[in-house]
């Protein structure tokens, strides 16, 4: 556990580290439909009700969604 | 509000990923850009940075089955509709409903009344409203769901800060629902679980091409969190959990291809640790198609007050804590899934998912699955069709 730990971060840093923001003409690409996050919100919602529902929890997507009783 | 101030406003929106994207470019990005503003009880993307400014209107339905072996489980029937409105330039409201039919028999060992036979339906609804403030937006939302036995009433609010250059965006959410729990059978009258949640995450534009977010929450709750249906299922009255979710996407240019790879990582206070890896590839296809391989791999510890079966032959009977639910056990999973869209003229767009799902307790990592649980399969179907006006 501890490693998969130290693994994400070096992830996340070494990510940090070869930062370089893009200027305002060269988001072309990150503007793209599959370059975002739950783009589909319907479809985002439905997998994480249905995974809540079958593993012992869930979380990290957002606060406020409200309890079930599938859980 | 005029049209120049319109299109000054509409700007900035689109530096949120794009500042030189057409505004409404395809249905598709209209869409999306919709999707993305607004974070808090719906999943979110912290990358939004201006309200939208097309409404959508979207249909979804889900058809979903498990089994184990030798014997079909349960069946789900879900139509579900999101919309969401943009009032001004800088007011947005969105909401959405959601109706599941349940019908079937619950897996052996894994939840309420196990074998037995399984007819129950739940609507849940909820609604948001984000106000844009230049360099931070505000959300209020509220959800309320409704089950034959089961009352969840919740809220939250949610801040956006946005970084001069537009490149980062910081995201605090705070929410928090209260639960009523009133089973058929009245082992309890009027349960009550009370949760509060906080979410800090910040998302970056690394590259041109790379865009990685992180966010953690905390979630404690105290209340009545056994299973009612179950004559020997004690569970502590308070539970806490940490999950850390890190998420990064790259486009790849000469392949017009998206990679996107997620990470969580989650602590829970009845004593399971969790791991979850996801990987998609997102093909573009010429005339508005693409395709989208999924695969999900996730494996988790048991909660410390989990009992093997058979049940209750090996009840520890330590603090009077136990439960013989599988989803409470050590056990690993895989999904597969693909996913195909197409983008239509006039802000018209459809979408159909498959995913199929196994768990089995030889796919834990980290450890040994819990012994004497059998395999879990289920596959679900969705369907989803979208207008943009």
């Amino acid at each position: 556990m501890r490693s998969s730990l130290l693994l994400a971060c070096a992830l996340a840093l070494g990510g940090c580290a070869t930062m370089s923001p893009p200027q305002p003409w060269e988001r072309g690409d990150l503007a793209k439909p599959s370059m975002q996050f739950d783009a589909d919100k319907l479809e985002a919602r439905t997998q994480q009700h249905i995974y809540a529902s079958k593993e012992v929890t869930t979380g990290g997507y957002g606060v406020g969604g409200g309890g079930c009783g599938c859980n | 509000m005029a049209a120049t101030s319109r299109k000054a406003l509409r700007e900035p929106r689109a530096s949120a990923a794009n500042p030189n994207a057409p505004n409404g470019s395809t249905p598709a990005g209209a869409l999306l850009a919709a999707a993305l503003a607004l974070p808090g009880m719906l999943p979110g993307n912290a990358g939004a940075q201006a309200a939208p400014d097309q409404g959508v209107i979207q249909l979804q339905y889900l058809n979903y089955r498990d089994w184990q072996p030798g014997q079909a489980r349960m069946k789900v029937e879900t139509p579900s509709l999101y919309a969401l409105y943009p009032v001004s330039d800088t007011l947005v409201v969105e909401g959405g409903l959601t109706y599941d039919a349940v019908t079937g028999a619950s897996p052996y060992y894994y939840n309420t009344l196990s074998g037995a036979s399984i007819g129950d339906y739940r609507t849940a609804g909820d609604v948001k409203v984000t106000k844009y403030f230049g360099a931070y937006a505000v959300s209020v939302s509220g959800v309320i769901s409704s089950e034959q036995d089961y009352l969840s009433r919740g809220g939250a609010i949610a801040v956006q800060l946005f970084s001069d250059d537009r490149n980062r965006t910081w995201t605090f959410q705070a929410g928090g629902s209260a639960d009523l729990i009133n089973p058929v059978n009245d082992v309890v009258v009027n349960a009550k679980r009370d949760t509060l949640e906080f979410m800090i995450g910040v998302t970056q534009n690394l590259s041109p091409t790379q865009i990685i977010q992180s966010n953690v929450t905390y979630s404690t709750g105290h209340g009545y969190y056994s299973d009612p249906y179950k004559s020997l299922d004690q569970r502590p009255n308070h539970r806490n959990v940490t999950a850390w979710l890190t998420r990064y996407n790259q486009y790849f240019t000469a392949y017009d291809g998206t990679m996107k790879l997620g990470y969580r990582l989650l602590f829970d206070s009845f004593g399971s640790v969790s791991n979850m890896l996801d990987a998609a590839w997102v093909q573009g296809l010429p005339m508005g198609w693409s395709i989208a391989p999924a695969l999900r791999y996730y494996t988790q510890s048991a909660a410390k007050f989990y009992v093997n079966p058979p049940f209750p032959s090996g009840y520890p009977g330590e603090e009077g804590l136990y439960t013989a639910d599988t989803r409470l056990a050590a056990f690993g999973a895989w999904t597969g899934g693909v996913t195909i869209a197409k983008v239509f003229e006039r802000g018209w767009s459809m979408s159909l998912r498959a995913d199929f799902y196994r768990q089995q307790p030889n796919w834990r990592v980290g450890g040994s699955g819990s012994p004497g649980i059998e395999s879990f399969s289920a596959r679900w179907l969705e369907v989803g069709v979208a207008k943009t006006f």
